[in-house]
């Protein structure tokens, strides 16, 4: 890492409405220079938005937004020569071959003809594409895209990379590779900027992770200080036998529990104060007619901040009861006027 | 940060506009839409509407309307087709984030229509020449006529693309229907001459009318208005529907496709 103390993007007060829906609201980070900087939220959050407008494809409703030392949007072409975006989904010219699609890269980025085929050459060799340099990308098997995606976007030497979910939906063995040229590519002094709705991959590769939801920051810390953040809230996790999951009443109302989430018969109550929880749901029990399957407390893990934060992903479902006892606002209308 | 002069920075915008043109022209050449309502449609029009009328048509007058048919047709219909599957693909995105201004790159998009319909245009143009015997009488004017004439028709292709719409023919349709009754109103089916009095005011906003004239001034030496009004008014348009579509542009970046 080579972070001195220089802010590769800053932004201030993003926002945008698509029409009245309020996607990213009043948003505000920095990533250093030679950061790898995660954004982590689940599907819908916003993470695809805030990179589209970070990158100058989407014009914001509001707010700030710097690169380097340059002020979006009036300095958006200089901006630009710093960016390398590797979008959502891959989106190569399938009638142009792999080579094809990286000469012509560098032509719209300015390069000269010694440097785009060099460079082309040297990307096609990373990215194990050079036996298919000369096959139209309709041919090309969806990893094969992605890969050449990623080289496209490096094409121009970006100061700064832009991953839009880089992991989702590839096998093990590509996922891996990518892991290590995001890797690879930090130490050789690119920021990285990336979105994920994988905890995993934000707690494996980022230094810094922000932790949006519903267009909001909830959080932004290293993943061991969000660990550490929520060290002092426990979780008891609870199972009764029972023949009908849906009998269970609900625990929330438990003194202590901040709040639950349930997968059929088994809770997960957060508290601040697991003692004064356990006797209480074993009150709570009795006086319900339940009988315990099992109880316990379990530290935190990434996952667990993303949970509390979020109310949602793997395992656990929540909103059984409705969204007024669920920590899920509604979105759009009730956050509108500003 | 090195300084840049105007002039060097002007040949690199060209340049970029240049590679997105050469670049389009490899990959959508033989569309199918590119090929139906740019090639076929304007020939079966030509076939249906001026032909019929038979032993009036001289030689001439056939290559004067059916290479400003062409012209008009197939340069406007690069546009819609090329922008709108960039968008679908999402390869526009990459355009639209790379280090070139919204005018280059939509400039460079109507270097496509240009280079597609002159192209064309060449066919019933020398088979005018070598079958028919056509005498061009002003072969400069005409290639100046027909250049300017496919880069504002190319514009305004490049104005139908920039709907924000997600499919080919949501916009094709109602671009065709703009279209079609042009071929009346600009003085190819029917002499300017023999025009109704308001019918006449309409064709005075149809570019169509100033190419199919200028091509006439060049093939015959004569033609039904002013020439220097002809080759003034062709650029103009094309300023014109270029600002029209970088505005659409603007609603596109706030939209997100
Ligand atoms: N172009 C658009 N027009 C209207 N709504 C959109 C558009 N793009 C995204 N949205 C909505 O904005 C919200 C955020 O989307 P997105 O930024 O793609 O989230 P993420 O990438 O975190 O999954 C979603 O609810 C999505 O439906
Ligand atoms: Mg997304």
């Amino acid at each position: 890492m080579d972070n001195n103390g220089l802010t590769a993007i800053e932004i201030r007060g993003l926002t945008k409405y698509y029409g009245k829906f309020l996607a990213v609201d009043d948003v505000d980070f920095d990533v250093g220079r030679g950061e790898i900087f995660g954004f982590l939220g689940p599907n819908g959050a916003g993470k695809t938005t805030t990179v589209m407008m970070i990158t100058t494809f989407l014009e914001p409703t509001a707010g700030s937004i710097r690169i380097h030392d340059y002020e979006l949007p009036k300095e958006s072409i200089e901006a630009r020569t710093l960016m390398g975006i590797v979008p959502e989904e891959s989106n190569v010219y399938t009638e142009l071959t792999a080579e094809g699609n990286l000469r012509f890269t560098g032509k719209i980025y300015r390069m000269s003809r010694k440097d785009r085929n060099k460079r082309a050459k040297e990307l096609l060799d990373i990215f194990g594409l050079t036996e298919k340099a000369h096959t139209k990308v309709q041919e090309f098997s969806k990893g094969m895209r992605r890969r050449l995606t990623v080289a496209m976007a490096l094409m121009h030497n970006p100061k700064i990379l832009f991953l839009d979910e880089p992991i989702s939906g590839l096998d093990v063995q590509s996922a891996r590779y990518i892991k290590k040229l995001v890797r690879d590519l930090n130490k050789s002094g690119v920021t990285i900027f990336l979105t994920t709705h994988q905890i995993e991959v934000a707690n494996e590769l980022c230094h810094r992770v922000a932790i949006i939801d519903r267009g909001r920051i909830a959080t932004i810390g290293t993943p061991d200080e969000l660990k550490g953040s929520i060290e002092s809230v426990q979780i008891v996790e609870v199972s009764f036998k029972t023949p009908e999951d849906s009998k269970i009443p609900s625990l929330s109302g438990i003194n202590g529990v901040n709040h639950e989430l349930r997968s059929g018969s088994i809770f997960r109550l957060y508290t601040d104060n697991p003692t004064e929880v356990i006797p209480s749901v074993i009150d709570f029990s009795r006086e319900h007619g339940l009988s315990l399957k099992s109880l316990n407390t379990l530290g935190s893990s990434l996952e667990d901040v993303f949970l509390k934060i979020t109310g949602q992903e793997v395992g656990l479902v929540t909103g059984m009861y409705g969204d007024e006892k669920s920590p899920i606002r509604k979105r759009g209308k009730g956050r509108m006027g500003k | 940060m090195k300084k840049v002069s105007i002039w060097s920075r002007t040949i690199g915008a060209l340049g970029q506009a240049w590679a997105i043109a050469v670049k389009d022209l490899r990959t959508y050449y033989f569309n199918p839409p590119m090929v139906m309502f740019g090639l076929i449609m304007p020939v079966l029009l030509f076939f249906s509407f001026s032909v019929r009328r038979g032993t009036e048509l001289s030689p001439q007058l056939g290559i004067i309307n059916l290479s400003s048919m062409i012209l008009f047709f197939t340069a406007s219909t690069a546009g819609p087709v090329i922008l709108i599957l960039e968008r679908r693909t999402r390869t526009m995105d990459r355009l639209m984030t790379a280090p070139l201004s919204m005018s280059c790159l939509l400039f460079g998009k109507a270097m496509v229509g240009l280079v597609f319909a002159v192209s064309v245009d060449l066919i019933p143009i020398i088979i005018g020449i070598t079958i028919f015997k056509v005498r061009i009488q002003n072969p400069p004017l005409l290639a100046g006529a027909v250049i300017l004439s496919a880069m504002s028709f190319s514009a305004l292709g490049v104005w139908f693309g920039s709907f924000p719409v997600r499919s080919v023919g949501n916009v094709m349709m109602p671009s065709t229907l703009l279209r079609w009754p042009l071929l009346f109103v600009s003085g190819i089916f029917i002499p300017l001459s023999n025009l109704p009095k308001w019918v006449r005011v309409v064709s005075y906003i149809s570019p169509l009318t100033y190419a199919h004239d200028a091509i006439k001034h060049a093939v015959t030496g004569s033609g039904s208005q002013s020439l220097i009004l002809d080759m003034m008014i062709l650029p103009f348009f094309l300023v014109l529907f270029l600002l029209l579509a970088i505005r659409l542009y603007r609603r596109v970046r706030k939209l997100g496709y």
